[in-house]
């Protein structure tokens, strides 16, 4: 390690240091209880993964650069120099970890790792070691923010393929999907893929939503690859659009982080108060059927459901009864995961990793307790938001041959409405 | 023995004290002055009112019941440790001051021996639980994760306790005399006992100080500064 | 098999040589995207790859990805209910 990348890893970890990591890094005490919260090393058994073991190797750095009592005796915190070693292990437990913060509900100090976590992410990225498949994601969705015109044309003809689904399924040759529609009450900003447009748009459409489509997507991949000022760019695409267009509401799609980003962080990142509210689309979903605005119908749903709670939705964005509730209306066979709300165990699939080909392995493994828990629950249906955990669950599907439809919530939701070809809606 | 006790039962207790107080300050110093996240770190549920946040944390600190459902064993020790350390400090309260009414209900003879009993509990539960606590992470399946500080405080605390419990079990030495010296230490006349240095726990108490002063001045600078930050990132829990 | 590979050295009826088939069929947003970046290591500089993908979001995806890259998007059609790409490796 040249003195250069020593001089840059110890800045930014100056830089990104804040009294919450930094109280957390000063007091774990490396109890470990925090091993068998985690999925990731209860499903590997491999030390990387250890929640504290992520945190010690950002806290060796911190100890010898940071730390009066750690310059002076290094070895006894086993205070070291970020090399190459570190930054290896580092970039593996960062760039696996997934975000879930079971560790943090089950820490006797409430230990947040992904905070910590964050500035490993950091320091990789400053001496560029960032994971390149997020770092390319996140540009990618940058440059679309800066060029949006180049790909208006596009996007739109695709908004036009999917309206003529809409049009199928709901048997209305007006339905539409508006596109810059100036005053709409939402904003519906969806990720790239036409399944989280589609089943959307024939909600709205079936309520009489006043609604909009964002041009961009809600998926953020600077806030995986753990720059905050790339997710805040990337966020701040369609929070510009929903001041512009004067919308009442913005709302993201059943994607966990996008929610966490949009609802949780975007104002204290942007410094900041939106002039509307941010709302998951099954909050809306929840809202429009108890305002009785769309209808469902029980037994159109075959075989017992269950759902389970992303993370980033449940734990760390505090909706947990909504998407209970739409999924109930929908069937009377429903059970719950156990355990489940902000017990639940973490799929596996957050954080990005499900784009990280190195830590398929890993990512794999890490499913067992879910694997178990989908098991137990005897349901063949899975309702299940949020598109990492989904391609994470459809991979254990497979894999341990559980016989699971996993489904987005609002696919089920359209399939339970009596539309001439709701069937086809997935 | 005089110069032992010297060492490490008077001029160690006040740098002691000295280090463990200004070493706390510039911790808290330190936190106090590292600007706060602007984003919120809490997680769901979240109590609704400043109350309920607070009761919750005090909860979450005091006797963590997410960490008693997910490691039972681990928390079952950490609590019987906690709690004998707490009764442990409230029976060295003596040193300061005699309670005001439990001698004279119980006499002489009776206080003695509910000492006994009450400090020879404490002391025992704490050496069970810091023997657990070293076997632990010794054998865990998480070995790797200590570093040195574990064990260094692991094994102050043992001597700590295990000099308190030499005193307890075999001294016939009582709270009067060790009274005695440790007020005259508040009053700044310190001076030791005859009583104390012609007894056969003499060496005890030195090194009973010995291991307190070398444990309480590494505290500041060690994990166990979890004392005071926990009330804080339990708070941050449900911010 | 969504998102299977195979080798293919020979042309495709058009004039370019394409080094590397990708069959992204039923992916869903992003991940054809990320299947074509996991790719774009696997053909020489110079290389090209045909993907083709049915999610509309692709074409959007590749092209903002390609630019922000510094890789190249040759073509991209809309062939009845497919998205055909051809990306040659620039760097």
């Amino acid at each position: 390690m040249d003195a250069q990348a020593l001089q840059t890893i110890v800045g930014v970890i100056d830089k990104r240091m804040t009294r919450q990591v930094k109280q957390y890094l000063d007091i774990c005490a490396r109890c470990a209880i925090c091993k068998d919260a985690c999925h990731q090393y209860v499903g590997t058994d491999d030390l990387t993964y250890l929640p504290a073991r992520r945190a010690e190797l950002i806290r060796q750095v911190y100890k010898k650069y940071f730390d009066s009592a750690g310059r002076l005796v290094p070895a006894l915190y086993e205070a070291r120099d970020p090399d190459d070693a570190l930054l290896d292990e580092l970039y593996t437990s960062c760039y696996a970890c997934t975000g879930c913060r079971r560790c943090m509900y089950y820490c006797p100090f409430s230990i947040d790792t992904q905070q910590i976590v964050a500035i490993g992410k950091a320091m990789l990225i400053a001496v560029g070691r960032g994971q390149e498949m997020l770092g390319q994601l996140a540009d990618a969705a940058l440059f679309k923010g800066e060029n949006v015109e180049m790909f208006r044309d596009v996007l739109v003809s695709g908004f036009k393929d999917i309206e003529a689904e809409v049009r199928e399924i709901t048997g209305d040759p007006e339905a539409t999907i508006p596109v810059d529609k100036q005053g709409a009450d939402i904003l519906y900003v969806a990720l790239a893929g036409a399944h989280s447009i589609r089943p959307a748009a024939v909600i709205f459409h079936e309520a009489g939503v006043d609604w909009t489509i964002s041009l961009f997507e809600a998926a953020n991949y600077g806030y995986f690859f753990g720059d905050p000022e790339k997710a805040r760019l990337i966020a701040k695409r369609f929070m510009d659009e929903a001041k512009r267009l004067g919308v009442k509401e913005v709302v993201v799609p059943e994607c966990g982080h996008a929610y966490r980003v949009a609802e949780i962080f975007y104002e204290a990142w942007a410094k900041e108060a939106l002039p509307f509210k941010v709302s998951h689309i099954l909050e809306v979903v929840d809202r429009l059927i108890k305002q009785g605005r769309i209808t469902v119908e029980k037994g159109r749903i075959e075989g017992r459901v269950t759902y389970h709670d992303p993370c980033q939705i449940a734990r760390n964005g505090g909706i947990y009864e909504q998407p209970r509730d739409v999924v109930r209306a929908l069937t009377d066979d429903f059970v719950d995961l156990i355990p489940n709300r902000a017990e639940q165990w973490c799929c596996g699939g957050g954080g990005g990793i499900v784009a990280i080909d190195e830590l398929r392995d890993v990512r794999l493994k890490s499913g067992s307790k879910k694997v178990e828990q989908l098991k137990a629950s005897g349901a063949s249906v899975l309702a299940c938001p949020c598109e990492n955990c989904r391609l994470q669950i459809e991979d254990l599907n497979e894999m341990h041959g559980l016989g699971l439809q996993v489904r987005q919530v609002i696919d089920l939701v359209v399939e339970a409405m009596p539309l001439p070809r709701s069937a086809s809606a997935s | 023995m005089e110069t032992y006790l010297q060492i490490t039962s008077i001029w160690g207790v006040y740098l002691t004290a000295f280090v463990f107080f200004a070493g706390m300050g510039v911790r808290i110093y330190q936190w106090a002055t590292t600007p706060r996240s602007p984003v919120p770190f809490g997680m769901f549920p979240k109590p609704a009112t400043r109350g309920g946040r607070i009761a919750a944390m005090l909860r979450d600190t005091f006797v963590a019941p997410h960490s008693a459902q997910i490691e039972p064993r681990m928390w079952t020790f950490a609590m019987l440790f906690h709690l004998a350390a707490l009764a442990a400090f409230v029976g060295h309260l003596r040193l300061v001051q005699e309670y005001p009414v439990l001698p004279k209900l119980l006499g002489t003879e009776g206080m003695n021996s509910f000492a006994a009993w009450a400090g020879g509990i404490a002391g025992t539960l704490m050496m069970v639980a810091v023997l657990y606590w070293i076997g632990r992470r010794t054998f865990g399946a998480f070995k790797n994760l200590s570093v040195p500080e574990d064990y260094l405080l692991l094994g102050l605390l043992l001597g700590v306790i295990v000099m308190g419990n030499h005193m307890r079990f075999f001294g016939d030495v009582h709270a009067a005399e060790y009274r005695a010296w440790f007020q005259s230490l508040l009053l700044f006349r310190p001076h030791i006992p005859e009583e104390i240095m012609t007894s056969n726990v003499g060496w005890s108490l030195g090194t009973h100080m010995l291991f307190v002063d070398l444990f309480l001045m590494y505290f500041p600078f060690s994990k166990l500064v979890h004392a005071v930050g926990a009330f804080a990132t339990n708070l941050t829990r449900s911010e | 098999m969504p998102g299977a590979a195979r080798e293919k050295g020979s042309t495709m009826s058009e004039e370019i040589k394409v080094d590397l088939e990708l069959d992204l069929k039923g992916l869903l947003c992003p991940l054809p995207m990320v299947k074509v970046s996991q790719n774009i290591t696997n053909v020489p500089v110079g290389g090209v790859i045909r993907a083709v993908a049915t999610d509309p979001g692709s074409m959007a995806d590749i092209p903002a990805w390609a630019k922000s890259t510094g890789n190249e998007v040759l073509s991209a059609e809309k062939q009845g209910n497919e998205f055909v790409f051809l990306v040659k490796r620039v760097k």
